[in-house]
């Protein structure tokens, strides 16, 4: 059986459940800027959006009576998810109004700042005053280059190829190490290898990637001495800038600095030299907001991967990262200049499988990086193969593992049909075999069962 | 897609400069064109806010012609970039984005303003016209976002002070028909006259009509009533339908009839009979009643 992960900060999906585990005094500090706002305010459910909306205006508490009024009886199920999401993440604060009512009152700082955002007011959020124009302006193309290009050499490093890897700093490696997408290699000095939860993470697509990474990293942020606030603060602006601009460095603080030039590492923004005073963000960044919206990079670049329903897989790059990927769940055959072969087997697929990738995910890769030719058909994939994996997968469900306690040595039927009886109908037999005289009982109820069975001896 | 509906709201926003003069000096309180366009700014930045790939376009339907606002062409935006680029440098906290558009949409009701002045001003605006423009610009947004395979809901946003014109009444009802077609949904705000037209269009594609009842509270009205997506409205309570006015307009006269004569043959609605159909040419016979029953009738008589 595959190790279930163990469920940390990092295995949050969105923004929203990351926030979720930030402690308050925290948040309330997050929301001193507008962007952080925005962003926390875009990651509620809807009806809680428009909740915002609608008191934004509202300089008092309102009643919750009123609130829960504004949704159609139907759709109160919904009415408390939002409800709840507004209050986990201090948005609105429970306080009581004239007459012992309990209303609904905005967060001061969320208010002041959401109306910031939306109005104007406030301090830029970028200090410094207008930069003269750059001698060496980027254009969107090199941006987008650029940070494709620094992300995959992290790629590059997870999978061990040995292509473009010096770019990768101890930094990104720690943070690898930390969030269990690497170990550490054998001996002191072989280089870290790849984890099962490392595949896991290469079949992602790019923003989710990403975010998965900043995640981790921003776990590490404290360790170096950084601002967790003062991080979030600044990616979030980040990712509500404007594609193929430059922003100027000044005002920012140590640890922004600090943590520009990691950012700069890892692609999400561009800096000509380190010591620079502008720097643009990239795709990259400004994806990480939108969550996992599919309109990204990946949709840009035309896909590669054509499979037939022999279960060959063809791969039209030359990218051995794009290979090695490929090779995590094909057994490969052949190699081109510009094409590879691969084999879905059963062998194949099943050392995925062991590695803690799921068929989806093998599925969702091959679908989401298919040929323009393979996107002409209806469906994408041919459904023969598609099935298999997933019945690859399902194979190794086969056996169920229950915890139980056998009961035999039966001295007569009767006795066995008792005690079998009051099992069943105590919903904790889990076998039985009459011929035998024999039972297995779940744990949870062998006690039960065994006083049963005391009583009937004893009368 | 789970979940995530990128939206296309186009605003259509009456600058009738005859309308807003009036309300202008009639009473002090009444709602400026200034203070109008800045709660659409509002608005139209909350809608964006509301999601990351929403997206929006503002047209204004002057008295002589439909203009727009936000988005600017690209051409006129490339020059203004190269001249000013330091202008659209953040100046307080404002999401950048929102900043642009108020300035776009600020620079272009002064260049609309500033250069409709000449030429013959009427008392209504071109809202047909602009209704159409609005199906265009849905039309081809929707068309690229179908070619990168991800979907778009659209809807139509009418802000409107001044009165009908009977005579827009053909041109107007085809483009709501065209929007039913199209899955747009028409949302009207009236500032200050029902608009029996709007009333029907929002009845057939399934919008909101509202009258404002206080003017100057017109950002709190939008924000309640118009800025949820029409997927999300039947979750919320929202003011009930008005009564439609389903009178329709006579071909020949534009009069707002209720009981008309009808071509049979095209269906064109006329105030008074005329023997020959205008629209589609059609001669109207008209036969005496069949002569079997005449004899009968005759016969019984006798």
């Amino acid at each position: 059986m595959a190790a279930e992960p163990t469920v940390r900060k990092s295995d949050c999906k969105d923004l929203h459940s990351y926030l979720k585990t930030l402690p308050v005094s925290l948040l309330d500090r997050l929301y001193n800027h507008p962007a952080t706002c925005l962003a926390v305010f875009r990651e509620l459910p809807e009806l809680a959006r428009h909740f915002v909306m609608r008191l934004l205006f509202v300089e008092q508490s309102v009643s919750q009576a009123v609130v829960s009024l504004w949704v159609a009886n139907k759709h109160q199920a919904e009415f408390k998810d939002a409800v709840k999401a507004l209050s986990e993440l201090r948005v609105w604060q429970e306080k009581a109004i004239t007459g012992g009512i309990m209303g609904w009152n905005l967060n001061h700082t969320f208010r002041q700042n959401m109306k910031i955002a939306l109005l104007g007011g406030g301090n830029p959020w970028t200090g410094g005053g207008p930069l003269a124009p750059d001698k060496y302006a980027k254009d969107e193309n090199f941006l987008d280059k650029y940070a494709m290009d620094r992300w995959e050499c992290v790629l590059h490093f997870m999978v061990g190829s040995s292509e473009g890897t010096e770019g990768v700093s101890s930094d990104i490696v720690q943070v690898l190490l930390n969030s269990g997408m690497m170990k550490e290699g054998d001996s002191s000095d072989s280089m870290p290898s790849i984890a099962p939860a490392g595949f896991q993470f290469l079949l992602m697509d790019t923003p989710s990637q990403v975010w998965h990474f900043m995640l981790n990293y921003l776990e590490t942020v404290e360790n170096h001495g950084m601002d967790l606030v003062e991080c979030l603060s600044f990616l979030f602006q980040l990712s509500f800038s404007t594609p193929s601009k430059d922003y100027s460095t000044e005002g920012m603080s140590e640890s922004q600095l600090k943590f520009l030039q990691h950012l700069r590492e890892f692609g999400l923004v561009y800096q000509r030299k380190r010591k620079s005073q502008r720097y643009y963000p990239t795709s990259l960044a400004i994806n990480l907001a939108s969550g996992l919206s599919t309109l990204t990079a990946d949709t840009r670049r035309a896909g590669y991967i054509v499979v037939e329903t022999n279960y060959r897989v063809y791969a039209y790059t030359d990218s051995p990262l794009q290979v090695a990927l490929i090779a995590l769940f094909c057994q490969m055959l052949y190699r081109f200049p510009n094409m590879s072969v691969g084999n879905l087997s059963r062998d194949s697929v099943r050392d995925a499988l062991i590695r803690g990738i799921t068929a989806e995910q093998i599925v969702n890769f091959l679908r989401v990086h298919s040929h323009p030719e393979m996107l002409k058909k209806e469906p994408v994939l041919p459904p023969t193969v598609t099935d298999q994996i997933r019945l690859w997968e399902l194979e190794r469900d086969r056996f169920k593992f229950t915890d139980g306690v056998l009961y035999n040595q039966f001295i007569s039927q009767t006795d066995f049909e008792l005690l079998r009886d009051y099992a069943k109908d105590m919903a904790v037999l889990v076998w039985e075999n009459p011929v035998k005289r024999m039972m297995v009982v779940t744990r949870g109820g062998h006690d039960d069962v065994k006083r049963f069975r005391k009583r009937q001896r004893n009368s | 897609m789970s979940g995530i509906e990128n939206s296309l709201l186009v605003v259509v926003v009456d600058t009738n400069p005859i309308w807003w003069g009036q309300s202008r000096d009639e009473e002090q309180i009444k709602l400026t064109l200034t203070r109008c366009l800045d709660s659409v700014m509002v608005f139209a930045n909350s809608h964006l806010m509301m999601n990351h790939s929403n997206k929006l376009a503002v047209i204004a339907s002057h008295t002589n012609k439909s203009y727009f606002l936000y988005p600017q062409k690209e051409h006129s935006k490339a020059v203004s970039t190269a001249e000013d680029d330091s202008q659209i440098r953040q100046v307080d906290g404002k999401y950048e984005l929102f900043a642009q558009v108020d300035e776009e949409i600020k620079s272009e009701v002064k260049n609309l303003i500033l250069g409709g002045l000449e030429g013959e001003l009427h008392a209504d605006s071109l809202l047909a016209g602009s209704l159409a423009m609005s199906l265009c610009y849905i039309h081809r947004i929707e068309k690229e976002h179908r070619s990168i395979g991800s979907s778009l809901s659209s809807r139509i946003m009418v802000i409107k002070g001044s009165e009908d014109n009977p005579a827009q009444y053909m041109n107007f009802m085809n483009t709501v028909f065209t929007a039913q077609k199209q899955n747009v949904v028409i949302d009207a705000c009236i500032l200050d006259n029902d608009s029996g037209l709007l009333q029907q269009a929002c009845d057939i594609t399934g919008g909101v009509y509202l009258k404002i009842p206080q003017l100057h509270a017109l950002l709190l009205y939008l924000i309640w009533v118009f800025l949820p997506e029409p997927s999300m409205r039947h979750k919320l309570t929202l003011p009930p339908k008005a009564q439609v006015d389903y009178r329709a307009a006579c071909f020949c006269h534009r009069n707002l009839i209720d009981i008309g004569y009808v071509c049979s043959v095209c269906l064109s609605i006329f105030c008074s009979f005329s023997p020959i159909c205008s629209t589609c040419q059609t001669t109207f016979r008209f036969l005496g009643p069949p002569k079997g029953s005449k004899k009968k009738s005759k016969k019984s008589s006798n």
